[in-house]
């Protein structure tokens, strides 16, 4: 029961006031992309500027000009990117944007990044992004040194030998071996899948998300896996109905 | 008109020249008109191996830069007068040569000889490189270490970027008891990675450091376990089927245990 004990008939917890504060602020950390009007965040690429288009452009700005002044010295001469979509922002917007960028010593990036990585409500029943028309099909063993980079699907007829990457926006299919590097979803699309035959890579990545092999020596895998991130780890299960574990 | 074979490996000392030394000294056993060819510029020691390093006159670079006729650097075997050495330069850098210059070379020497073994620096720089060009097929020593698979790997890949196909696999050092005991990968593991066809296992052995060191290739020993594999070897390069030596050392206590079918396989 733990703080359940507290909680009296008719008398509010005493600390209530207090761990709903820390609740409210857990939660919007975890929310800050649609709650806030703006949110300047790091990732691989560098920084990224998201406007809400929920908020007023004057509240943007406003809250732009707030965040860049609290931490002037942190962001002198980044270069920032904007990630909006195009419909929302126009050129003038823009153009207002860059001029605060450039008060507190940074530039702004101008391509815009339609998609969101957290897709929002209304589009989440879409079908996936990425189709077959953009599947890049490799028909050799991909050796050591070796990297495919693609933008789309990577499907391979061959191993993926240790030493040697695939890089790709999509989906990573190998009819084979998988003892590489493998990084699906690389433009930030986490709900791409890594799959392969026998799956022992060295590192997986999906979107921003990492996991090694373990240090001790598993098992080796019988059947074919599939990776994907379930609640923000990666995770790998035997795929197929008739797969024996 | 010959054919050219590197025998390359990208790791070092995994055995490129021993082998080297070996299957051109039994091909040349077997009336073929061998050349080989040291690439290892800088770092020359194939003719240490067949015992030839005092009859070095001029070598690789010379013969390239035209400072002497192919004729006069080729060194003639002590033993079969049908193999043939072109040492490499111990003096000059790797760059002395060009991918375009050997390729020539390779050219000239094919219509003479029947194959051309070159042994091929240890990386994957300039001389790689020169080594590989003008090579028909390429032989891929490794060791069962994973560094040195990795390595054959690499190699494999580099080939076939520079269009050298269809690479052949020699296994080298296998020692059967670490296998056996779970602490050596094992022929099918490597296989399975490098996904070549195996043309010979050669298992570890202390007759091949004598050999090497008295400058007698171990394949002439009759006796010795590596000398039968790389026979083997030679007669699969002629394009003849032999099947693989059973490699588990028979002593009387394992003879006895597989009769009586105790613990006999592993």
């Amino acid at each position: 029961m733990g703080r359940g004990e507290h909680w009296t008939a008719g008398q509010p917890f005493c600390g209530a006031r207090a761990w709903n504060e820390v609740l409210e602020r857990f939660l919007r950390r975890g929310w800050t992309m649609t709650k806030e009007a703006c949110v300047i965040k790091g990732n691989r690429h560098g920084l990224m500027l998201s406007v809400s288009e929920e908020a007023s452009f004057a509240e943007i700005l406003g809250q732009l000009r707030e965040k860049l002044s609290a931490h002037r010295d942190f962001f002198q001469g980044a270069v920032v990117r904007l990630h909006s979509s195009a419909a929302f922002l126009s050129e003038d917007r823009v153009d207002d944007l860059a001029a605060v960028v450039h008060e507190y010593g940074m530039t702004l990036d101008r391509t815009m990044t339609l998609e969101d990585q957290r897709p929002q409500k209304q589009q989440r029943q879409k079908v996936p992004e990425f189709n077959l028309d953009d599947t890049k099909l490799i028909r050799r063993t991909i050796r050591s040194g070796q990297s495919i980079h693609y933008s789309g699907n990577v499907v391979v007829m061959g191993d993926v030998n240790a030493g040697s990457e695939i890089v790709c926006s999509g989906d990573i299919l190998i009819l084979g071996s998988l003892r590489g590097v493998a990084h699906a979803g690389a433009e930030g699309n986490a709900k791409a899948v890594v799959f392969a035959f026998r799956l022992e890579p060295t590192q997986l990545r999906i979107a921003h998300y990492i996991s090694r092999a373990p240090d001790e020596k598993g098992p080796k895998p019988t059947g074919p896996e599939l990776a994907q991130v379930v609640d923000n780890l990666i995770q790998i299960r035997p795929y197929g109905r008739f797969v024996k574990r | 008109m010959g054919e050219a074979i590197v025998i390359t490996s990208g790791k070092g000392g995994v055995g490129k020249t021993t082998t080297t030394a070996n299957l051109g000294t039994g091909l040349a056993h077997n009336k073929h008109k061998i050349c080989l060819v040291d690439a290892d510029i800088g770092l020359r020691n194939l003719d240490v191996v067949l015992g030839l390093e005092n009859r070095i006159v001029y070598d690789l670079v010379d013969v390239v830069e035209g400072r002497c006729r192919l004729r006069q650097a080729l060194i003639k075997d002590k033993r079969y007068d049908s193999l043939f050495l072109l040492p490499a330069a111990q003096t000059k850098e790797k760059d002395a040569v060009s991918p375009e210059q050997m390729a020539e070379l390779m050219g000239t020497l094919k219509s003479e000889f029947d194959f051309i073994i070159v042994d091929c620096p240890a990386g994957i720089e300039q001389g790689f490189k020169n080594a590989i060009s003008g090579a028909d097929r390429a032989v891929i020593v490794t060791t069962p270490e994973v560094s040195a698979v990795r390595d054959a790997d690499r190699i494999i890949g580099l080939l076939e970027a520079a269009e050298v196909y269809d690479p052949q696999l020699i296994i080298n050092r296998l020692r059967p008891d670490m296998v056996r005991r779970g602490d050596m990968m094992d022929i099918q593991d490597i296989i399975d990675i490098l996904a070549i066809p195996l043309v010979g296992v050669v298992p570890d052995d202390e007759s091949i450091i004598v050999s090497s060191n008295r400058g007698e290739p171990v394949v002439l020993d009759q006796r010795s376990r590596p000398g039968q594999a790389y026979r083997n070897i030679v007669r699969r390069l002629e394009g003849l089927e032999v099947p693989f030596m059973d490699l588990e050392q028979k002593t009387v206590m394992h003879r006895l245990r597989t009769l009586f079918g105790i613990g006999g396989k592993r």
